[in-house]
């Protein structure tokens, strides 16, 4: 009975916490659908699905997370935070990270999928905890 | 480096810019008057009279008409033309019919002239009529002028005011 | 007309080569030609501020006081008064030249005849208000652009009596006159500066300012013309005789002598004429009308970085009308949007490694798409061979492509190089369809669609959203501005740029030998 049961239930990467809320509607929205894709993602480069389509996959991810963090600066623009600089940069670079492991996927078109999802989660809950959080500290007051 | 190349562009470029607007500012001097000549204009509004004379209207007439535009006398609106003639020395200078103004001819006629002539001693004579008749002036006007060059001797007229005078 | 156009366009492009290379293309002043009109209207307003404060109207007292200033007060106020009258004169000179670029380089089309239309009626004012301004001073020149000026309105068939009589004998003028005269001179700039305001409206980010440089460049011009040239008066008025001889301002005044040979109702149909057909000119053919940007809701989050691009405030941000989480969407107004696809080069979704869903952007135009541009780039790429192997972007408005493809480099085309998303050049360096990307467009400064050029070199410099990516080796980007007229310098530009590639690839093999030979030898 265990063992069906831990091949069946495919274990999310990264799980929601409600940590990962900012305050801001569409925002958050976002945030959501974008752990589901990456978890997605992840699942597909586990069960070795076609590597062409983790690549696209990845592909939609990285436009889907530009376009997040857009909407993300210009509410924090609008909202005159202090801390605007320094998240963007982090956005910049996590974009940057993205298309690194988009790049070698490419070339090695083999994947680590314990490296690949441990970047991810790394990044992505790191991201949130913090940069995200202080937003979200911020938008408290 | 550049920016003393670009410093010294606008040195070259602005110079001649500069002239450009420095020269056409007020030259070249322009001439639209003999300067040796002096410049006599008739300049006057007049309204003449009108073409017919009034008459009344017959009884058969009124009461052809719709009561509301029952009138008594019957007045055409349309005036005559003016007709201008300006002598200087016995020399005709002017002989000139003016049209009364607006749509129905009723209104004035403007007369506006301007004649250069030789500085010097004339005799001027005006002559003006704006009634129906067939010859001869209704209004008249003579003076005698010594005209420097340049001078701008203009002739006006009022009919309230005697008719012609000139400045 | 057409050819009329290309001669001007041309012509335009050759004298502003010249100026690119003495003024360089930031101080470019023919790139400048409205904001130096706006600089010199300041000026304008300014000095004429300080004359108002001296000027005294009455009919004598009017040229003493202009008297008074120029001599007396030679230092200021007279100084002032030759400002007034130099910065006018150029700021006709701006006027013209500008109106006939802006028509050599088709900046009326679409969208754009808003601020082609604005412009017309400024003739007039321009016009107007000079004149006013010289019969302010009472002198003979002012005498004879009176008794002219209103010649010209007695020809016109409503006026009864006659204006002109009132400046041919003494008695009929007073100082009221002047007062009238103020009036109208304030009244008619002060009327400018709103159709200036309205000509500007539709553009986002409007150049009204001269590069600082380029300001004091010809600031100090002025100056210096006014004191080695005074603006001085002519002989006072004097309505008893006839000025015959005048010294005219032939910026203003070019009209006046035409007067004595045609009459006045001649002159007014022509200009009236004139006036109609400049205003038809934004319809005149070819005037195909492509379709404007279209919104994707569905790839539209209303991160509203297309808005902040869009040159001619052709986006505006509005609730959402789909339903969706998210709070705005992005709505272009088809009555300003102009197709240039500024808007899509903003857009972050618009990004070539999206495969998996449709690649269809938050926002794109129906007849330039995204995902065609990314099928023209792998088709241009696809024929290239060796170590240099060059893909060009360019724009629509500048290079021929057909000149280009010769030379054995891919090239695809656009409006306007704005509309090229950062990424693209990511997409090509990072799957090696090419060993270099290549930018090319209008020339530098003179973006035909205003902020192409501009927003690119910023998003390169990771200055504006959307950066390009840090990742992205920059050695492997090239860019010339070249406009119609600079294929040669183009082409120099080209092959040098090809050749540092060929360097940096030996360099790269060389590099990647070494790190093999000092791994193997680690492994000895």
């Amino acid at each position: 009975m265990v063992l069906i049961f831990n091949e069946m239930s495919a274990m999310n990467l990264i799980e929601w916490r409600d940590e990962f809320k900012i305050g801001i509607d569409e925002v958050d929205f976002e945030h959501q659908e974008l752990i589901e894709l990456i978890n997605e993602i992840y699942d597909e480069a586990k069960t070795e699905g076609s590597i062409l389509a983790v690549s696209d996959s990845l592909g939609d991810i990285f436009g889907k997370i530009s376009a997040h963090f857009a909407l993300e600066e210009k509410e924090m623009r609008e909202l005159n935070y202090d801390q605007y600089e320094v998240h963007k940069e982090d956005h910049e670079q996590l974009l940057d990270s993205i298309r690194d492991i988009m790049d070698e996927y490419e070339e090695e078109n083999n994947l680590d999928e314990e490296d690949f999802g441990n970047r991810l989660k790394d990044w992505f809950v790191n991201h949130f905890s913090t940069k995200d959080a202080r937003l979200h500290k911020f938008l408290q007051h | 480096m550049f920016k003393l190349r670009y410093i010294l562009g606008q040195i070259i470029a602005f110079i001649p810019f500069a002239m450009g607007i420095g020269y056409f500012s007020d030259s070249p001097s322009y001439t639209y008057h003999d300067p040796e000549k002096a410049l006599i204009m008739v300049s006057f509004s007049h309204a003449s009279e009108h073409k017919d004379e009034c008459r009344r209207f017959s009884q058969e007439e009124l009461s052809a008409m719709a009561p509301n535009m029952r009138r008594p006398m019957d007045c055409s609106r349309e005036r005559v033309p003016v007709y201008i003639e300006l002598m200087m020395d016995g020399q005709n200078l002017l002989s000139q019919s003016y049209n009364p103004t607006g749509l129905a001819k009723d209104g004035a006629a403007s007369i506006y002239e301007s004649i250069p002539v030789e500085p010097g001693q004339h005799e001027i004579s005006v002559k003006l009529r704006d009634s129906s008749r067939e010859s001869g002036f209704d209004y008249e006007g003579n003076v005698s002028i010594n005209l420097d060059a340049k001078e701008l001797f203009v002739i006006d007229f009022r009919k309230d005011h005697n008719g012609f005078n000139f400045q | 007309m057409l050819a009329l156009k290309l001669l001007l366009r041309t012509g335009f492009e050759y004298v502003e080569d010249c100026f690119d290379i003495i003024f360089g293309a930031k101080w470019n002043p023919f790139y400048q030609l409205g904001a130096l009109g706006w600089f010199y209207y300041w000026i304008v307003v300014v000095s004429g501020l300080y004359l108002y404060i001296f000027f005294d109207t009455g009919v004598t007292q009017a040229y003493e006081s202009l008297e008074y200033l120029t001599h007396e007060q030679w230092y200021a106020g007279g100084i002032m008064r030759s400002l007034h009258r130099y910065a006018s004169d150029a700021l006709v000179v701006m006027i013209v030249v500008h109106l006939l670029r802006e028509f050599a380089m088709d900046r009326f089309r679409s969208a754009r005849w808003f601020a082609w239309i604005t412009g017309v009626p400024m003739l007039w004012l321009v016009f107007a208000a000079g004149i006013s301004g010289y019969w302010m001073v009472w002198d003979q020149l002012a005498q004879y652009i009176a008794i002219t000026t209103a010649e010209l309105f007695d020809s016109l068939p409503f006026f009864g009596e006659s204006i002109a009589r009132n400046f041919l004998m003494d008695s009929k003028l007073s100082g009221r006159f002047f007062t009238l005269m103020v009036f109208i001179h304030i009244a008619v700039p002060l009327f400018m500066l709103f159709m200036m305001w309205i000509h500007i409206l539709r553009h986002a980010s409007p150049k009204v300012n001269p590069p600082k440089e380029l300001a004091i460049g010809t600031f100090s011009m002025l100056l210096i013309l006014s004191f080695v040239k005074p603006a001085l008066s002519q002989a006072p008025a004097d309505l008893k005789i006839i000025p015959a001889t005048v010294n005219l301002d032939w910026f203003y005044l070019p009209v006046y002598p035409i007067l004595n040979d045609v009459s006045g109702i001649t002159v007014w149909i022509t200009l009236i004429l004139a006036t109609i057909f400049l205003m038809f000119i934004p319809w005149m053919p070819p005037g195909k009308k492509t379709p404007v940007a279209e919104v994707h809701l569905d790839n539209c989050n209303g991160c509203s970085r297309c808005a902040a691009d869009c040159p001619f405030s052709a986006i505006s941000m509005e609730p959402r009308t789909d339903g969706s989480n998210y709070k705005l969407e992005a709505v272009v107004d088809a009555d300003h949007c102009v197709s240039c696809g500024i808007c899509v080069g903003a857009c972050p979704t618009a990004t070539p490694f999206r495969t998996k869903s449709n690649l269809s952007p938050g926002i794109e135009l129906p007849e330039d798409k995204i995902a065609e541009l990314r099928e023209k780039t792998i088709a241009a790429s696809e024929k290239l061979t060796g170590d240099d192997r060059v893909l060009v972007y360019g724009c629509g408005k500048s290079l021929n492509p057909a000149e280009i493809t010769n030379e054995e480099v891919g090239v695809v085309t656009m409006p306007c190089i704005g509309m090229l998303p950062p990424s693209f050049i990511d997409f090509v360096l990072s799957k090696k369809l090419a060993d270099g990307v290549f930018l090319t467009g209008c020339r530098d400064g003179d973006c035909s669609y205003r902020l192409g050029i501009k927003w690119t070199d910023a998003r390169l410099a990771s200055e504006r959203d959307p950066h390009i990516r840090k990742r992205v080796n920059q050695d492997r980007i090239g860019k010339y501005w070249a406009g119609l007229t600079r294929s040669k310098q183009f082409f120099n530009e080209l092959t040098a740029f090809r050749q540092r590639l060929k360097k940096l690839s030996l360099l790269e093999t060389e590099t990647a030998a070494e790190s093999k030979q000092s791994s193997e030898k680690v492994d000895v």
